[in-house]
């Protein structure tokens, strides 16, 4: 594996790590209510 | 002729408004009781336009929409549905903190025309505020059906508002009322709502007050609407006396304690009397019923379903059912998911990726990882929303408020409400909204108790883990022993409650009125709506962290680079390093086990770690179809489907099935649990800690991490325990190991 494939491995991990923060911690996921809004403060 | 010359004055007061009304933008205010169809009137007028948000600084849905009609901008809002104005729920407060201090154009009042008296009591209350009202007299043709008939002129004629007939599954009536709304709002003052008279001894201390009042506070009656004000400071309304920061008033004592002698009654229930009595009176003014009444169907249906004896068991049989149907009508469908993202979907990435250069470890990233995870999860889309759709239909058809009745004693044994069941229904599509459903009882105590009990209900997020684990082990009887899983939920949820009632919420259940609306055949427009809107979020989860966890699976399954076996990776030393815990219950592999550690993210991601740790090696002897061959094929199989789906749906008798191609993941499978250990293992996941959404909400909900630090700990405890006893027990006697 070389550097370059060890910077790719990198983002996408960064970039799967920022889907997981955006979508379960920041906006708290989707919870299924209708119109999917119940669980915005 | 006085008639003519009212309508001449209000076009005359139209004109002269002129451009500046054209202008402006009508706010219109919805109100209404539940159920009486103001969501499916605002879905009508307002279609795609709806905009959806939240009431500030509550977690009530807030919608809202801006729209043009007859060349003029009208902004309406949805007030969450109430049977009243008084302080006692959010919903009211926020409905009535919104009127009274927004002071909107006009106020649209949703009346159910099949339940006139209890609708207008509402009705009253609005009035009171003083802003023009105009009533949408909904659901008119089921009334009419009934052979009801409304003399709506008379009624506009006593209520001095105006009242338009109208039936919003049917969108009959809305131009009308968007019609007249327009009307009204231009001229308001001649609209006014009528001053209904409470009766004399309230209007004298009504008098009395507005003296007093005005003499003493001058700022605060030109403030507020002066008679809802002077009804509120009769009631003593905490919520208005706090916010106006009055306190001892003598001469609200003096009159309070006249009305108290006068009718040796507290005065909300004199003040509840008098609205009561209007609105009966209104009734029977307005309303012909016909004389001989046959037994409605309505009752007549409730007359069985809501048996002592047979309630439940119907309840049972009607779950049984919704679950055949899913499972029979979305199973064909599902294969041909399974199959495209196996096949076609896999060999298009690689030769999309091979070509550009790609190295090999992101093709198979992308194939092993990222299809093989979100497909395994996707190829149960199709059940998720027949069963949404099924859930979706009892909902609308008026069963589920039955279902929660016929619940109510089972529930009072537990120390709570028949209400309560109805979080507990909608966590059967997700324990998210179920558990932010709680915030509908008035009591904090049953609040906590409902939200502790919702995640034992299985959500659709499970559904991919036993669909999986039946379609291998028991394909004979998959509806049955899936339903056996929802029913194991619900009564663990009942002993849960017993056990939380003798330890952390001791006392009485209190008692509420429960409303049974009439049975109704939902539209089908208005059950693809609901159904998309419970189901998409299956779909965004699938394409945001069930997408990112597939990814980060992988890379856990492939590290330390080069690991020759899974069982080497982080991922698998992590599973093995618990999968002991595991061994008594008969399910301790580190590949179930690392499959429950990435499951706690979402439930479903169960399968796409079990996807990914089975994937396949590739077959490199197969012969690869051509793109053509592959369109080919992805287009057959899915008017295959069809077929199959519709012939079940007929009862046809359908082909003898070939014998299927073994997927590695299935293979995998049986190679690794027994019927009996897939079955523990499928109550393992339906019981084990909620999801991190759910874990979240309950924080959310009740402001400490206390509860859902309790949930997290009971129900793992309860999963492995549930699952010794149907593992151990099974091989004690007899069923396998």
């Amino acid at each position: 594996m070389g550097v370059a494939d060890v910077i790719i491995a990198g983002v996408i991990v960064a970039g799967a790590c920022y889907i997981l923060y955006a979508t379960l911690w920041k906006k708290k996921g989707c919870c299924g209510c209708e119109g999917g809004s119940c669980c915005k403060k | 002729m006085s008639t003519q010359l009212k309508h001449k004055d209000e076009e005359l007061d139209a004109e002269v408004s002129g451009h500046s009304a054209a202008a402006r933008t009508i706010t219109v205010a919805v109100a209404g009781n539940p159920n009486s169809g103001k969501s499916t009137l605002i879905n009508a007028i307002a279609g795609t336009r709806l905009h959806v948000g939240n009431w500030a600084g509550v977690t009530v849905e807030k919608k809202e929409a801006f729209f043009e009609f007859g060349g003029r901008k009208i902004r309406l809002v949805d007030l969450p549905g109430t049977y009243s104005l008084s302080p006692y729920s959010q919903e009211e407060i926020v409905a009535r903190d919104y009127l009274v201090h927004e002071r909107p154009d006009l106020i649209i009042n949703v009346v159910d025309a099949t339940n006139l008296e209890r609708n207008l009591y509402l009705t009253v209350q609005i009035m009171e505020l003083g802003i023009p009202v105009v009533m949408a007299l909904n659901i008119y043709d089921e009334a009419a059906e009934k052979g009801y008939r409304i003399d709506d002129k008379a009624m506009e004629e006593m209520l001095g508002i105006a009242v338009v007939p109208t039936s919003a599954t049917k969108k009959t009536g809305l131009d009308e009322l968007l019609a007249t709304a327009l009307r009204v709002a231009d001229t308001p003052k001649q609209r006014a709502p009528k001053k209904l008279n409470y009766g004399e001894d309230i209007e004298v201390a009504c008098d009395y007050l507005a003296k007093s009042f005005r003499s003493s506070y001058p700022a605060l009656i030109d403030h507020y609407p002066q008679r809802w004000l002077l009804l509120k400071l009769m009631e003593q309304d905490s919520h208005v006396m706090k916010e106006l920061g009055l306190d001892n008033l003598d001469f609200l004592d003096q009159a309070l304690h006249h009305l108290r002698r006068a009718h040796g009654e507290d005065i909300e229930s004199i003040m509840a009397d008098a609205r009561y009595s209007l609105a009966s009176g209104l009734t029977h003014e307005v309303l012909h019923k016909p004389e001989l009444r046959q037994t409605e169907l309505t009752e007549r249906i409730d007359k069985v379903v809501l048996n002592r004896f047979l309630g439940i068991p119907i309840f049972m049989g009607a779950m049984w059912l919704l679950f055949k149907l899913t499972f029979d009508l979305s199973a064909p469908f599902g294969k041909w998911i399974g199959a495209m993202t196996d096949g076609p979907f896999k060999r298009w990435a690689s030769a999309i990726l091979t070509p550009l250069g790609a190295p090999d470890w992101t093709v198979s990233l992308v194939n092993d990882g990222v299809i093989a995870g979100v497909g395994s999860v996707l190829v149960f889309v199709p059940v998720i929303f027949a069963m949404m759709f099924f859930i979706t239909f009892l909902e609308g058809s008026g069963y589920m408020a039955r279902a929660a009745f016929v619940m109510d004693r089972t529930m009072h044994s537990i120390g709570l409400h028949g209400k309560s069941f109805i979080p507990m229904l909608l966590g059967f599509g997700c324990n998210v909204p179920g558990i932010y459903a709680t915030r509908t009882l008035e009591n904090p105590k049953d609040k906590v108790l409902t939200a502790l009990l919702v995640p034992l209900m299985s959500c659709g997020a499970r559904l991919p883990v036993y669909v999986l684990f039946v379609g291998i082990f028991f394909p004979k009887n998959s509806s049955t022993v899936i339903w056996s899983l929802y029913i194991m939920g619900i009564l663990l949820a009942v002993g849960m409650g017993l056990v939380f009632k003798q330890t952390l919420f001791r006392g009485e259940a209190p008692m509420f009125i429960m409303e049974l609306p009439p049975y109704r055949m939902p539209s089908l427009h208005s059950l693809c709506v609901h159904t998309w809107e419970k189901g998409k979020h299956f779909l965004f989860k699938a394409g945001t962290y069930i997408f990112a966890v597939s990814v980060l699976v992988w890379f856990l399954l492939n590290l330390p680079w080069g690991v020759e076996h899974k069982r080497d990776s982080y991922l698998g030393q992590a599973g093995a390093a618990i999968a002991p815990i595991f061994q008594p219950v008969g399910f301790g592999n580190w590949e179930a086990a690392s499959s429950l550690i990435t499951g706690v993210i979402a439930k479903e991601i169960v399968v796409g770690t079990m996807g990914e740790i089975y994937a396949p090696k590739k077959d490199e002897k197969k012969d690869v179809p051509t793109l053509q061959e592959d369109l080919k094929e992805v287009a057959t199989s899915f008017g295959a489907a069809c077929v199959t789906a519709a012939k079940t749906l007929l009862y046809l008798p359908q082909a003898e099935e070939k014998e299927e191609d073994q997927g590695g993941l299935k293979v995998a499978i049986l190679g690794a649990f027994t019927p009996l250990s897939a079955y523990a293992f499928m109550a393992f996941v339906l019981l084990y800690m909620p999801c991190v959404v759910a874990i979240a909400a309950m924080r959310q909900e009740f402001g400490t991490w206390k509860w859902a630090g309790v949930g997290l700990f009971y129900q793992t405890a309860l999963a492995w325990t549930a699952a010794l006893i149907i593992y151990q027990g099974g091989r004690l006697l007899g069923l396998g190991g």
